[in-house]
């Protein structure tokens, strides 16, 4: 493993393990897993479903603490964090929406009600969305800007989390997870590890990559200063041409 | 002391609203563009919906006064930060011996009361284009109350976004791209107070205390991150170091707002 992390470093590890991991869960889903009794075979989105969504609100609220950070310390790390953690965040969105909607389609009939989780959730995901493009096209305060929208972003998490005891809604309680039988948390157990693995290596690789655009920006910088900088014996302005 | 800091900071809220108040009755130019803006927007609804039938108004009515409201809102904070960066005064107003949370504050409540303005003449136009919206006897003070409560949910968080794109340069358009996800729950909030004001229902004040919760949040997080937003938040130690990114994509290492300045696409 020591030899693993050296050649292709923690994302790489990361992803080697999700890419074991993941085979193995969908073995154990679809051939180990017995068959829901209400909701028949498109139970099995469940396994997917979950970790996902767990994976968004995890991924926003690493974003909304560390865009917290960022604004009161002005920390550069901070705001890789910040940004990466939301870039994931949105990825997990759209795969946790997307799961959400085939399955409350094969099980509700609809892929889409006024359910308050769900409403919730997809405005969570609209906002990270407004964070990525606030954070590429905001102009000079951009970075500070798509904090502060991160930081709402993060307020949202535990409005979705209670959203199911608050209001009335068709969405299963968080209650259903606590009384899964055994043998649906071992196969939850895998896919959560895999999809988890999957995002923190992401996560990890867009860190990797802010930070060498830091370290470039900081070199360009450095040198067109060096560039700009009248040299130390030249002949007064209009005869150094 | 904190009693103090919070009767300055209301004094000051106040010298800066009325000072943005007696701008705007000179000309009128903000209150004048957004009333007539509410009135075509009505003017297209009583002609899009002329049609409707009764019992389809009292669903259809609240969601349009609020997607007007909407709209009228984004284009009322965009002018209300417009007139400062036009006159290159809001760097002026930071600089200025003032609590941040007063600007915030002040712009917030001239935002609320052009919307309010707005509101009298939307809820009341609405009611005559399409009279079967609501029950005999509906209360006008909770409709009052519905209005300012999700008015004012509205601008606490445009505010804070608004006074963030004007004061980077940032793009207007990137407004209704961060307002919209942002206020949709006290907007929803505010649809379905508007039915059951409208229905006459018994819980109306129920979602209206509910409203009000989250807007006192909206006001303590917009409040709250105002400076850190538009000012920013103190270094620490060596690694501090402004992180705003230029908008070509090239970041200053420690510059603040003069590195993005500084390099543009054309810079890479």
């Amino acid at each position: 493993m020591s030899a693993l992390s050296r050649s292709f470093g923690r994302p790489g590890v990361l992803l080697c393990t999700a890419l074991v991991t993941f085979p193995y869960a969908l073995q154990r889903v679809f051939l180990h897993t017995p068959i829901e009794s209400e909701m028949g075979t498109a139970q099995k989105i469940f396994y997917f479903h979950l970790p996902m969504a767990w994976g968004l609100m995890l991924f926003a609220m690493i974003s909304g603490v560390a865009a917290v950070l960022q604004l009161l310390r002005r920390s550069e790390r901070a705001e890789d964090v910040a940004k990466a953690a939301g870039e994931v965040c949105a990825l997990l969105g759209i795969g946790a929406l997307m799961s959400g909607a085939i399955w409350g389609d094969a099980t509700w009939g609809t892929p889409w009600t006024g359910d308050a989780r769900l409403v919730t959730t997809a405005l969570l995901e609209l906002v990270f969305i407004a964070y990525l493009i606030v954070a590429k096209f905001g102009g000079p305060m951009a970075a500070r800007l798509a904090a502060a929208l991160a930081v709402f972003g993060a307020l949202d998490v535990p409005i979705i989390y209670y959203s199911v005891k608050i209001w009335k809604t068709t969405h299963p309680k968080a209650q259903v997870v606590q009384s899964l039988p055994p043998e649906m948390w071992a196969s939850l157990w895998p896919c959560l590890f895999a999809i988890l693995a999957c995002s923190f290596a992401l996560f990890e690789l867009r860190l990797r990559q802010e930070r060498v655009g830091r370290r470039l920006d900081e070199a360009w910088l450095a040198l067109s200063a060096s560039d700009v900088a009248p040299p130390e014996h030249t002949a007064p302005s209009g005869r150094s041409a | 002391m904190l009693q103090n800091a919070s009767v300055t900071a209301l004094r000051q809220t106040w010298i800066l609203a009325r000072n943005d108040l007696r701008q705007e009755l000179r000309e009128l130019e903000l209150l004048i563009t957004s009333v007539f803006f509410t009135v075509v927007i009505l003017a297209l609804y009583a002609v899009s919906f002329a049609e409707m039938s009764k019992s389809a108004q009292p669903k259809a009515v609240p969601g349009m006064l609020w997607i007007a409201l909407a709209f009228v809102g984004a284009l009322t904070l965009t002018r209300v930060f417009e007139r400062e960066r036009e006159a290159d005064t809001f760097g002026a107003l930071l600089a200025a011996p003032v609590n941040r949370v007063a600007i915030y504050g002040a712009k917030f409540s001239v935002t609320l009361l052009v919307l309010c303005v707005c509101s009298a003449v939307l809820v009341p136009g609405l009611m005559v284009v399409f009279p079967s919206s609501g029950v005999e006897g509906w209360s006008a003070l909770e409709m009052l109350a519905t209005v300012l409560l999700g008015c004012a949910g509205f601008a606490a968080v445009g505010t804070l976004f608004a006074a963030g794109l004007a004061h980077g340069g940032g793009k207007n358009v990137l407004l209704s791209v961060v307002l919209y996800p942002l206020t949709t729950p006290v907007l929803m909030m505010s649809l379905v107070a508007t039915q059951r004001v409208l229905q006459a229902h018994p819980g109306a004040w129920d979602i209206l205390a509910k409203i009000a919760a989250v807007d006192v949040i909206l006001l303590i997080v917009g409040g709250a991150l105002f400076e850190s937003v538009l000012v920013g938040g103190a270094a620490r130690g060596s690694g501090g170091g402004d992180s705003s990114r230029g908008a070509g994509g090239a970041r200053a290492p420690r510059g603040g707002e003069v590195g993005p300045n500084m390099l543009g696409d054309d810079s890479r």
